[in-house]
């Protein structure tokens, strides 16, 4: 026999309806009374059977509740281990694929010089071999002595004057590809470095026929992360270029440069512009207006990362539609150590 | 005696007692702050119209989610009922939840155990907007 919870209060009433029996022969003035006592009881009784049912069930109910919430809770935590990891792949990736677009950027630009060297130096050549087989036939005459010289002296001034161009882009390449692969240090001067990355992006530039212009005092000189600051002009230029002119119209942007210590960089561009809506959240990673269009959300969120880490600095959006978008950095001119202070990172 | 309305609140049930026309309904959730004093002037009401009037009943249950008090304050309402029911009085419990709503089935055998007058059914839950009435069933 199964164990009873309520076997005390079922032989109390046992014990009353065998007491109202025996009364009822003793003092049945008193039987009815008793009955309802026991009835009372006994409804009392039931109602306390029933209550500990219920709130056995509502604690049962209570515990699977909170079951699932702990499932949940660990399917929420699993899923956000897999997010950060995307997200890392994503930042790594998208690093790479802008180091593809510097290495394609290289070889455009440097195409025409070395085109003109190439060229200038075959018109040299030529020339060489013409003066060869005059002295060959013994006929050289002094005027065409004196052309060659000309031909010579201009030649080789233009294969210099390319030559040096290339190598010039290459040490300039090199320098924004190296700094943008390694988080490196170093001291350089602003107005500079950011010619030298909007060089890197003139082939996306030229073929929608848009224009920077950067207006920075030569001063300026950064104790900081070349690197951070190339990847960030790199995702404002594109970002505008993507978001910005999507209708095709070439646009002006501006980079301007004020003070020294801070200093202040404003990028602007003249395109089409945030929806009031969509400005509070351009920062946050994910947000694209782009989603299915290649659009992954992290441009912005990355370069809100590079201002407040390595730069130490802050970064503010303005935007009117139809009018277009600015973005306001603010730093340092001497980025902080790391450790330095709690924003590094 | 007229009729006896209190809003639905997060926390405590609608109460629509329409007593002239003899239709009571509770429906929502049930986990009052303090069950006696939300639940002490429903069952006054009750009790003095149960008393002064001899319309038949007709009680629609339709709780979501109910503590243990509340469930005392049920009871409390169906021992009324069942005495007025016992004095020859047409009484109806329709206690109403969903088909798959197995815990909610339990409590509705549990609670009928001692209902020998009133005519206890479980149904369908109304519309789950609430307010209103199946005057067919
Ligand atoms: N210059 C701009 N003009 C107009 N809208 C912009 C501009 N820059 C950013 N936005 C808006 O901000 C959103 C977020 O930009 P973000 O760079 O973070 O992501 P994305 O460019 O959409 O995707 P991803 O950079 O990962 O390819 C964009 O989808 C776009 O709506
Ligand atoms: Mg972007």
């Amino acid at each position: 026999m199964s164990f009873n919870l309520f076997a005390a209060e079922e032989q109390v009433i046992e014990h009353a309806d065998r007491l109202r029996e025996r009364l009822a022969d003793v003092a049945p003035e008193c039987c009815e009374d008793l009955g309802a006592l026991i009835d009372a009881f006994r409804r009392s009784y039931r109602d306390q059977r029933r209550l500990v049912r219920v709130s056995d069930r509502l604690q049962a109910q209570l515990a699977a509740a909170n079951e699932e919430l702990e499932r949940r809770r660990n399917e929420a935590e699993t899923a956000l281990v897999h997010l950060r990891e995307a997200q890392d792949i994503i930042v790594r990736s998208e690093r790479l694929a802008s180091l593809g677009a510097l290495v394609a950027g290289v070889a455009h630009e440097i195409n025409t010089p070395v085109g003109i060297a190439v060229s200038c130096a075959s018109h040299l050549a030529d020339a060489t071999q013409r003066l060869r087989d005059t002295v060959d036939r013994g006929a050289l005459g002094r005027s065409d002595f004196t052309r060659y010289l000309a031909t010579a002296t201009d030649t080789t001034a233009l294969i210099l004057a390319n030559c040096e161009r290339a190598a010039a882009l290459i040490h300039s390449f090199k320098q924004v590809a190296v700094d943008r692969a390694s988080s490196e240090r170093r001291v350089f001067k602003l107005g500079p470095y950011i010619r030298e990355v909007l060089l890197s992006l003139q082939p996306e530039l030229r073929q929608g026929n848009h224009t920077v212009t950067v207006d920075c005092p030569p001063e300026p000189e950064l104790d900081g992360f070349p690197g951070a600051v190339s990847q960030i002009l790199t995702n404002l230029v594109l970002n505008a270029l993507q978001h910005a002119y999507r209708d095709g119209r070439p646009g002006t942007m501006t980079i301007r440069v004020t003070g020294d210590d801070p200093v202040e960089l404003v990028f602007a561009d003249d395109g089409a512009g945030i929806a009031p809506d969509d400005l509070p959240h351009v920062f946050e990673p994910f947000f694209t207006t782009r989603r299915g269009e290649g659009g992954s959300g992290l441009g912005l969120h990355i370069v809100h990362n590079l201002v407040v880490g390595p730069l130490g600095g802050t970064i503010t959006a303005a935007s009117e539609p139809g009018r277009g978008t600015a973005f306001t950095l603010r730093f340092p001119a001497r980025a902080p150590m790391p450790h330095e202070d709690g924003a590094a990172g | 005696m007229d009729a006896l309305r209190i809003d639905a609140t997060r926390r405590t049930p609608l109460v629509d007692f329409d007593f002239p026309a003899g239709v009571l309904r509770l429906a929502g959730e049930s986990y009052p702050d303090d069950s006696a004093s939300f639940f002490g002037p429903v069952l006054t009401a009750l009790r003095e119209w149960l008393a002064a009037s001899d319309v038949p009943v007709r009680l629609d249950v339709e709780l979501v989610y109910f503590n243990s008090s509340s469930a005392k304050a049920l009871m409390n309402m169906f021992q009324a009922l069942e005495t007025a029911a016992a004095g020859g009085r047409p009484v109806r419990v329709i206690w109403r939840c969903d088909e798959d709503d197995d815990a909610m089935r339990e409590f509705a055998e549990d609670f009928s155990e001692d209902l020998d007058h009133v005519e206890f059914t479980v149904a369908e839950r109304l519309d789950a907007a609430g307010s209103g009435r199946d005057d067919a069933a």
